[in-house]
């Protein structure tokens, strides 16, 4: 098989995979549906964080702020001005976006540690700044005003087609935009990185003065990329709590659910690939589902599958698969023509 | 922990099945999901849920109910208890929530239940935080909504400060109250006009209150410095217990040193308060149940001290104040199930425990009395409330006293109040 037809087959089997999972509402059950949920709000959330330490070189451990002010964002729409939770997802987004400028201006000068270490405390003081707002509940944290997900755009509409509940309706709506919004920042992340601009950020991750030698601007560049991978993780964070319907700056901000859980996936499925952290956020959602009842266990556990995969596996699962098996999925390395022939020639 | 997987019936088996599986099929047994903080910080909540829940099933058994107990962990994070809800309701089909320990964990539950129309039974949350924290806009009384599928009884803020300031009117004193509130679900609501702050103005009293502070603080100078500049000889506050840990310790160091320390939540249970040592003499908290307590459960026909001398033998540990509510939620739910024509239709059980009215471990619970303002009355069944004293043994360890009971005399005093200094 020569790599066109074998990227041409990946293709096919990429839009049946979307296909389906496109009409898990109609033909899956509500507890289905609501997995999916979180299993394609996490991966939303591992790709953006992926596209930022695996191809920007930026280790970002705050990703907390952008999906609590996207929550907040959301929340203060619909509370404080009435608006319907679709359009107050945007909101969220776009307040991420905003937000990601002064943290970029601040945590740019710092390098390494020392920017993971930035934007961690970038995050802690958005979460203690949220804790003051009192309109929306302070450090108490606030709900939905009930009916609020019954009545969203749609829903009606979703409700009378499928023949299923409100709260069915409403889970199915979410599904289809996490869906939309995990195919869309896969796309493109896919198309980013193969453009000039995304061998640029490879090449300023590898090595910023050679990169910059041959006249790539590593700081609009990276700039770039943190605030799109802030409007991304915006909108997931919105998405994810008209779900949760609850909002409070702890559970917003809370840097175990949205970034240590993240970086295990993005790292045990392989950082800096794409196809990684589907991989990874697989893995995480079936040791969750086996584990999740037993406690602290759990947490160790977790803890040392990273530990195991960092020593042994660096590459994380996808990595090692690729390696063991010359199998690529959504390749991103660039040959050269000539050598396309007797390099890996398939049959 | 061990006990509670014995019938703990989710876990692996369902797991690996469950993305491939439609809706499973209802039994004819009755399930009920309960959801409390088994780990993390909250977890001194939860000591007495494996003997409750286990001595539930068999009394359940043994009076022909045939249910099935559902046991999930909020992990002390209220993401997390908000998606164990959905998962009860939507992958278990639970006919009925128990709910129990701090706002963190009710309201999560309680907000999608109500969603989702399944009936809930809340408690170990002052009411306050319980019903005005799962309101859009908690800020604005006129758009508060009651609800119609989720009931909690507990004690509110209002019986807590009356407690509270009748112990303090039992010593003589200067007045000057400090206050220690957190940012968080408690402490915002103590500090609020629902709180305390006019209730010590009507009475009288002067408070130095420095602010809402972080929990997990590791310096409290600028609070001990507040309230030693304002003479103040009264201490009060809902901080967690790490939290208390280190103030009292650090307003030992720098010379506080009040007549009275009444403290909500974080001298609650045993370990915390042992783990303060000879420093946890004579402090005085809110006392919501105890094994003293004149009550008996309409489940089992225990009296206080019978539940809590088989806790104690069961678990090998000191009674804890929850046992008693823990076990109400299930006195209340029986109690609903018995009277149902059909226990698992969800609009039927709403409505009968909204009518329950029974006399249980606790004390009456009953939904719609007037002892509650109008707005909460359908969802809120008080119970009482009185203060204890914590006064250290020979032997180190620390036993509970019950020195005030204004509000509910009933319960009987152990002990007269004694002052710090």
């Amino acid at each position: 098989m020569t790599n066109s037809s074998k990227s041409t087959l990946s293709r096919v089997i990429a839009v049946l995979a979307v296909l389906v999972l496109a009409l898990v509402p109609v033909i899956g059950s509500r507890a289905m549906v609501q997995d999916l949920f979180m299993v394609l709000t996490l991966l939303v959330l591992a790709l953006n964080w992926n596209m930022l330490a695996g191809f920007a070189g930026l280790v970002s451990v705050g990703q907390q702020a952008f999906v609590g002010i996207g929550a907040y964002a959301m929340f203060g729409g619909v509370i404080l001005w009435g608006w319907d939770p679709l359009p107050a997802i945007l909101l969220g987004g776009v307040a991420a976006m905003l937000l990601s400028l002064p943290i970029a201006f601040f945590t740019f000068r710092l390098n390494g540690a020392y920017f993971a270490i930035g934007t961690w405390v970038s995050a802690e003081i958005v979460r203690l700044s949220m804790a003051q707002w009192k309109a929306l509940g302070g450090g108490t944290g606030t709900s939905l005003p009930k009916g609020t997900t019954k009545e969203m755009i749609g829903v009606a509409q979703i409700k009378e087609l499928l023949g299923v509940s409100s709260s069915a309706a409403s889970d199915a709506l979410t599904y289809w935009l996490a869906l939309t919004l995990a195919v869309v920042t896969l796309l493109v992340g896919y198309l980013f990185l193969r453009s000039r601009m995304g061998l640029g950020l490879q090449a300023i991750r590898d090595n910023v003065e050679a990169a910059r030698s041959v006249g790539v601007d590593p700081l609009r560049l990276k700039a770039l990329v943190f605030v799109l991978t802030a409007f991304g993780t915006g909108l997931c964070g919105a998405l994810l709590f008209i779900q949760i319907t609850r909002v409070s700056p702890d559970a917003a901000f809370s840097v175990v659910d949205w970034t240590a859980f993240v970086i295990f996936i993005t790292v045990i499925g392989g950082i800096g690939t794409l196809p990684g952290p589907v991989v990874g956020v697989l893995v995480f959602y079936i040791l969750q589902r086996v584990l999740a009842d037993y406690g602290t266990v759990y947490l160790i556990v977790l803890g040392l599958i990273g530990i195991v995969i960092m020593l042994f596996a660096r590459k994380g699962l996808w990595g090692m698969f690729t390696e063991k098996t010359g199998i690529e999925l959504l390749p991103l390395r660039h040959r050269s023509l000539q050598h396309r022939p007797s390099q890996r020639s398939g049959n | 922990m061990l006990s509670r997987r014995t019938f703990l019936k989710t876990g692996a088996a369902t797991a690996a099945s469950a993305l491939a599986m439609p809706a499973l099929a209802k039994g004819s047994s009755i399930k009920i999901g309960y959801v409390s903080p088994q780990t993390g910080p909250l977890s001194g909540f939860a000591a007495a849920d494996a003997y409750v829940i286990e001595s539930f099933v068999k009394t359940a058994k043994a009076q022909g109910v045939d249910v099935e107990v559902i046991v999930k962990d909020s992990q002390s994070n209220p993401n997390r208890a908000a998606e164990v809800a959905r998962e009860l309701i939507v992958r278990d089909e639970v006919n009925l929530i128990c709910v129990a320990s701090t706002p963190e964990t009710t309201n999560p539950v309680c907000t999608i239940a109500e969603a989702e129309e399944v009936p809930v039974i809340s408690t170990v949350a002052p009411w306050q935080p319980w019903f005005i924290g799962q309101q859009g806009n908690p800020a604005d009384p006129a758009s508060w909504q009651a609800f119609d599928y989720v009931h909690h009884f507990f004690w509110g803020l209002e019986d807590n400060v009356q407690v509270f300031m009748n112990m303090w009117d039992m010593i003589e004193s200067n007045k000057s109250v400090g206050a220690l509130w957190p940012n968080d679900g408690d402490g915002n609501a103590w500090a609020s006009d629902v709180g305390m702050p006019p209730a010590l103005a009507e009475a009288g009293y002067k408070l130095t209150d420095t602010g809402r502070y972080q929990n997990l603080t590791d310096d409290f100078s600028a609070q001990i410095n507040a309230f030693k500049q304002n003479d103040v000889q009264i201490l009060t506050g809902i901080p967690i217990p790490p939290d208390f840990t280190t103030f009292w310790t650090q307003a030992k160091q720098q010379g506080f040193t009040p007549k009275m320390v009444s403290v909500a939540k974080a001298l609650l249970f045993p370990e915390s308060v042992a783990a303060l040592g000879e420093l946890a003499h004579n402090l005085t908290c809110e006392v919501w149940w105890s094994p003293m307590h004149p009550f008996t459960s309409s489940l089992t026909g225990q009296s206080c001290a019978d539940l809590a001398g088989e806790f104690e033998e069961y678990a090998a540990r000191q009674w804890t104040q929850p046992l008693g509510f823990i076990h109400s939620l299930f006195e209340v739910a029986m109690d609903a199930i018995k009277r149902a024509d059909d226990p698992t239709d969800g609009d039927e059980m709403a409505e009968l425990i909204g009518s329950t009215n029974i006399d249980s471990a606790v004390g009456k619970i009953q939904w719609g009395r007037d002892n509650v303002p109008p707005f909460a009355q359908a969802n809120v069944s008080k119970t009482p409330l009185v203060g204890g004293q914590w006064r250290m043994q020979d032997d180190g360890s620390f036993d509970l006293v019950i020195v005030e009971n204004g509000l509910a005399p009933e319960i009987a005093l152990t002990g007269t109040l004694e002052a710090l200094s």
